[in-house]
């Protein structure tokens, strides 16, 4: 894995009982870019997004976030277990082949459920060393009142290096401006309450941060002592931004940050965004179904449909040769301010079922140009070849 | 093409704690049959106000301060609620945001897809009974009135009274009959699918049921002679078999027998309506059975009997009692007219006179009380209205200089307080609600613009009266008759509501109705949830459809989907259409017109091209380069900041704020309309002639150079 991925995620499937929301996903999204993952409500954009920041626990495949697996489920190595016992009936391993097999899964989804639980001990192990290897030099060098003033410091500061995690530099945004703030919390409150939770105890260095986060997303510090009903939509949405950046994130996911907002407000959030993007070199997956902006906002784009990722190459790659049908119908179908286009706009309609034979080889994710994965089986990936003209 | 709904200056506000928020400002537009109108803003703008407007569903607190909403002839804003309750949902329906909220979570989609079905059908069949009792009530009175020999009248009026329940009778049963026909058809069609597809479930009661509906489709004129005989023998077949067919599993006496009465009742269905009013007559009063003659022939025969016998008569005394009531109510028109000139200058006069003003006030609604014409059947409802709108207007006037000196009295009161805690050194939590005075001004020429406007339609209507056509009218009339005494008849049962909502479901493309008729709302997706609103809208058949941010919620395929299936339900129903989006992109291949709002005002207004290819408002220009379309790379031009607050709407103009071409003027005066083209007109200081010459935003003008040359706009 090259030093430029951040976030990897390797064949991430999230069921719910028997609904597979997400199947067999997997991406990589490198360092300073905006990641858009598009598709209709119902296709798992939202639990990839969720899955990835661990609201939910994933049943199979793996996220790694600089190096170090978040997120590990056991779903692959159960099914291992299962065709092998599966081919022993048939009789076409051996007994002792079949114990191989099933304690070397066995012990795989041991270490996936330990990575899961601990993922952050050794990023707390490191903060606490370095905290340590810090103060246990200076309080050594200081005398008298000095040295009780750093121990204080430093006791201070060990208390939050033991509460970091490693999961806070994936920070998220939600789609709901109104439901996402607790509406009996004032804005202070609402934006401080992640640097509490880990270990912020000094008042005045909160308030600190909490204007500067407020000055930084356009509002200003006297907003900070009210209520989340006082303020407008897009208000709302700029708080919710303060909320994620706050915690000083590397990784933002965005799960539809516009879609509930006017459209002149739609363009100040975009703005706001891009901008702490440059600024802050923050990373975003940036989940929508509007495919305008996330043409504008992303480096690159998934394109998801019922829970796998059917195409995915860079944003004017994909709007210049869409190749997978579903691609072509979604594009087909945004709507654009000129009537003339519009009335002569014909909208492709895709059915999977008319489109794809699946019942020899099933499809997977195939590269056809450099950075280009389409989800195809040998005969489609040779048409799209031919399609793209190489 | 005909104007169907007309807007004109109406303003609406909303009492709130904190003040009147002025949501609505001297709004104006017109609809046309099939046409579709969008109405573009932000939230806030108003835009929904005016549609609910519309349908009559403001809130509470609203306050309709002036203007009018013209539909058919009457104001939407004036008339009562009974006859609000004849036009919302049946002549004008509306299509909610949120296809969540708008369902009812606990409630079947078949139940509440057929519930206003069934509820406006009863409603109908009494409303439509009272209007025929009274109407002959009437019509009875002045064809005496008139003239004509009373013992005459009244033989004639109860001749029409009794052969009409005859025809009512004979009626009822065909319909039954005609009911049962297309509801079995369907249902063996139904039967047939799921016995060929091996998936016949419960056959023992499915069969029973059907086989009590198929004897329930015999009767004279549906499913009779030979034909009633061949289906009582399938019937009789089916049954006899009924046990064995089950036992063995084979269905094949049942295919064959079915498929004979479904050709019988398809035969049925198809026969045209034989005319039971004339058969009414007949039957009750011919005393020889009818002749054995096809429908047709039947009809035509039934038709010069009635003729000849009873209804020319009777349309001559009609024609009649019309005339003599014309030509007295045409009488009270004129001293209404002469009544006005005298009266006219009461309220001319500034200085109010309580007991002037009053006094003329009454003489006015007395004078127009009387001078209805009870023989009208379109009810003229500018004078209906007439009293209870001047009275209103009136009060409001008198009580205008005890009302503003209440106000002012709080206001200083208020002050007072405010000012005496701002001396101690504190910070108030409250602020002082700004005095809101009635402008007397206003309310005057308001009473004077109410009788001028009925002065000029008795004048209009007088001027129309000698070339009036009476033997029209009199048809008109027996028609109206005919048209309620059927409706009375004509109910709503479950099982046609039921037929009419998988009809409908299937209308608006929602796959397998008759499994989904019996779901919940929480089984659907949001697009079919979006489709079973649209359906209910149309259950009524209206003439004018609302759409409230039907999209909104949904994403990009099923908005399309949802766009294309309003747009193919517009062209074959000729609707108009009201279309409320913030959305510019979805209303481009939707709409004829578009209407920009902004802060409760129509800031420009223009055909689809106008707006997209010449737009001239600044706020237009912000909206268009807010949003980012594919080829979009520099950064977006955010419009900044917020709306304003419209509980002190600002004296200049409300976008002024906002605009960055914005000129001094913009602060201090409220810019006119100005015309652009036949089509096309926005409200800016920049087209005035002295204006500099602005330039629109380079994203926006590019995008139109290259609009027009992807598009072809270039060619006009």
């Amino acid at each position: 894995m090259s030093d430029n991925v951040l976030l990897s995620v390797r064949h991430l499937s999230q069921h719910f009982k028997s609904l597979k929301a997400v199947d067999d996903v997997s991406f990589d999204v490198m360092k300073g870019e905006v990641f858009g993952l598009v598709g209709e409500s119902g296709c798992g954009k939202t639990t990839t997004g969720r899955a990835i920041i661990k609201l939910y626990e994933a049943t199979g495949g793996d996220v790694y976030f600089k190096g170090k697996r978040i997120v590990a489920g056991t779903l692959q190595y159960r099914q291992a277990i299962e065709n092998a016992a599966a081919d022993l009936k048939a009789g076409k391993i051996t007994k002792a082949e079949y114990s191989e097999i099933k304690s070397k899964n066995v012990a795989e989804i041991r270490r996936a459920r330990y990575d899961q639980h601990h993922c952050d001990d050794d990023y707390e192990r490191a903060q606490v060393a370095a905290v340590k290897a810090k103060y246990d030099e200076l309080i050594k060098n200081a005398d008298g009142e000095k040295a009780a003033e750093l121990q204080k410091e430093y006791k201070a500061e060990l208390y939050k290096a033991k509460k970091s995690r490693l999961v806070t530099k994936i920070q998220m945004i939600f789609q709901d401006p109104i439901a996402s703030l607790d509406p009996r919390m004032t804005v202070r409150e609402i934006i401080s309450e992640g640097l509490v939770i880990h270990g912020e105890k000094d008042k005045a260095v909160m308030d600190e941060k909490v204007y500067k986060m407020l000055e930084t997303v356009g509002l200003v510090k006297e907003h900070a002592g009210r209520y989340p009903h006082e303020f407008s939509g897009g208000q709302r949405q700029r708080i919710g931004v303060a909320r994620a950046v706050v915690m000083n994130p590397e990784l933002i996911i965005a799960d539809e940050p516009v879609s509930a907002l006017d459209v002149s407000i739609q363009a100040q959030v975009i703005n706001l965004l891009n901008d702490l993007r440059h600024e802050l070199g923050l990373t975003v997956i940036f989940i929508a179904h509007d495919l305008s902006v996330v043409k504008y906002f992303s480096d690159r784009i998934g394109v998801m449909y019922y829970g796998n990722m059917v195409e995915l190459a860079t944003s004017d790659e994909l709007f210049a040769h869409p190749l997978h049908p579903y691609t072509k119908s979604l594009l087909s179908a945004i709507p654009l301010p000129d009537p003339h286009y519009e009335k002569q706009r014909k909208r492709i309609v895709y059915n999977p079922l008319a489109e794809h034979d699946y019942s020899v080889e099933k499809p997977t994710m195939r590269e056809i140009a450099p950075g280009h994965f389409v989800r195809c089986n040998t005969a489609e990936f040779e048409k799209y070849k031919a399609e793209m003209g190489i | 093409m005909s104007k169907k709904l007309e807007v004109k200056d109406l303003r609406i506000s909303f009492r709130t704690l904190a003040g009147k928020v002025q949501a609505v400002r001297d709004v104006s537009f017109d609809l046309e049959k099939g046409e579709t109108l969008a109405i573009v803003g932000e939230s806030g703008s108003g835009k929904s106000v005016t549609s609910k407007a519309v349908i009559g569903i403001l809130s509470g607190n609203a306050l309709v301060e002036g203007g009018e909403i013209l539909y058919d002839g009457k104001d939407l804003l004036r008339i009562s609620e009974d006859e609000f309750y004849k036009i919302r949902g049946d002549k004008i329906a509306m299509i909610f945001q949120d296809p969540l909220s708008s369902l009812n979570p606990i409630m079947r989609i078949g139940k509440q897809l057929t519930e206003a079905m069934i509820l406006k059908g009863k409603a109908r069949q009494k409303s439509s009974r009272d209007a025929f009792n009274s109407y002959m009530k009437l019509l009875r009175e002045y064809m005496v009135l008139a003239g004509e020999d009373p013992q005459q009248v009244k033989e004639k009026c109860d001749k029409f009274d009794k052969f009409e329940y005859c025809h009512i009778d004979l009626e009822r049963a065909y319909n039954d009959a005609y009911e049962a026909a297309t509801e079995a058809s369907s249902d063996i069609e139904n039967a047939l699918f799921l016995i060929e597809k091996k998936a016949f479930k419960d056959p023992a009661r499915t069969m029973k049921d059907l086989m009590r509906l198929c004897e329930k489709t015999i009767s004279t004129y549906v499913v009779n002679g030979a034909d009633a005989d061949a289906l009582n023998a399938s019937v009789k077949l089916i049954r006899t078999n009924c046990n064995l067919m089950i036992k063995s599993g084979d269905y094949s006496v049942a295919t064959a027998e079915f498929g004979k009465i479904k050709d019988i009742l398809t035969a049925a269905i198809a026969k045209p309506m034989p005319n039971f009013f004339a058969m009414g007559y007949y039957n009750t009063f011919a005393d020889k059975p009818l002749p054995e003659l096809e429908v047709d022939e039947l009809n035509k025969y039934l038709r010069r009997y009635l003729d000849d016998n009873f209804m020319l008569d009777f349309i001559a005394s009609v024609n009649k009692a019309l005339r003599y009531s014309a030509q007295r109510y045409n009488k009270e028109k004129q001293d209404v007219i002469d009544t006005f000139k005298q009266t006219a200058s009461v309220f001319d006069s500034p200085e109010i006179s309580n007991a002037n003003v009053k006094q003329a006030a009454d003489l006015c609604i007395k004078e127009v009380k009387e001078s209805i014409d009870p023989l009208d059947i379109n009810k003229d409802s500018m004078a209906y209205t007439f009293s209870t709108v001047i009275d209103n207007a009136v009060s409001i006037y008198l009580g205008a200089p005890d009302k503003n000196e209440r106000e002012k009295k709080r206001f200083d009161r208020q002050t007072k307080k405010y000012e005496s805690i701002v001396a101690k050194g504190k910070t108030p939590d409250w602020a002082v609600v700004p005095a809101s005075y009635v402008d007397i001004d206003l309310a005057r020429q308001n009473i004077k613009r109410l009788i001028e406007r009925l002065y000029n339609h008795y004048a209009e209507v007088l001027e129309n009266a000698p070339s009036r056509d009476f033997d029209q009218a009199s048809v008109d009339i027996i028609d109206y008759l005919k048209e309620n005494a059927a409706n009375s008849v004509r109910y709503v049962s479950k099982q046609m509501a039921k037929h009419r909502a998988l009809k409908l479901m299937e209308e608006v493309g929602i796959p397998e109705p008759r499994k989904r008729y019996m779901q919940y709302p929480f089984e659907f997706s949001g697009g079919m949830r979006q489709r079973i609103v649209i359906a209910i809208a149309l259950s009524a058949d209206p003439d004018i459809l609302i759409c409230d941010e039907p999209t909104t919620a949904l994403d990009v395929t099923i908005q399309a989907q949802i766009l294309e299936l309003i747009n193919k339900i517009k062209a074959q129903r000729n609707l108009s259409i009201i279309f409320i989006t913030h959305d510019l992109g979805v209303v481009a291949n939707m709409a004829d017109k578009i209407a920009v709002m902004y802060a409760g005002k129509i800031v420009e207004y223009g055909t689809a091209d106008d707006i997209f290819y010449r737009p001239a408002h600044p706020y237009t220009w912000a909206l268009l380069s807010s949003m980012p379309d594919l080829d979009t790379n520099e950064k977006l031009e955010a419009i900044p900041g917020t709306p304003p607050n419209m509980i002190y709407p600002p004296k200049g103009d409300a976008f002024a704020e906002r605009n960055k071409y914005a000129m001094q003027i913009d602060f201090e005066a409220q810019p006119p309309m100005f015309k652009i083209s036949d089509t096309h007109s926005a409200a800016t200081w920049l087209l005035h002639p002295d204006a500099p010459k602005v330039e629109m935003p380079k994203i926006v003008s590019e995008r139109i150079k290259k609009m027009k040359k992807v598009g072809g706009a270039g060619n006009e």
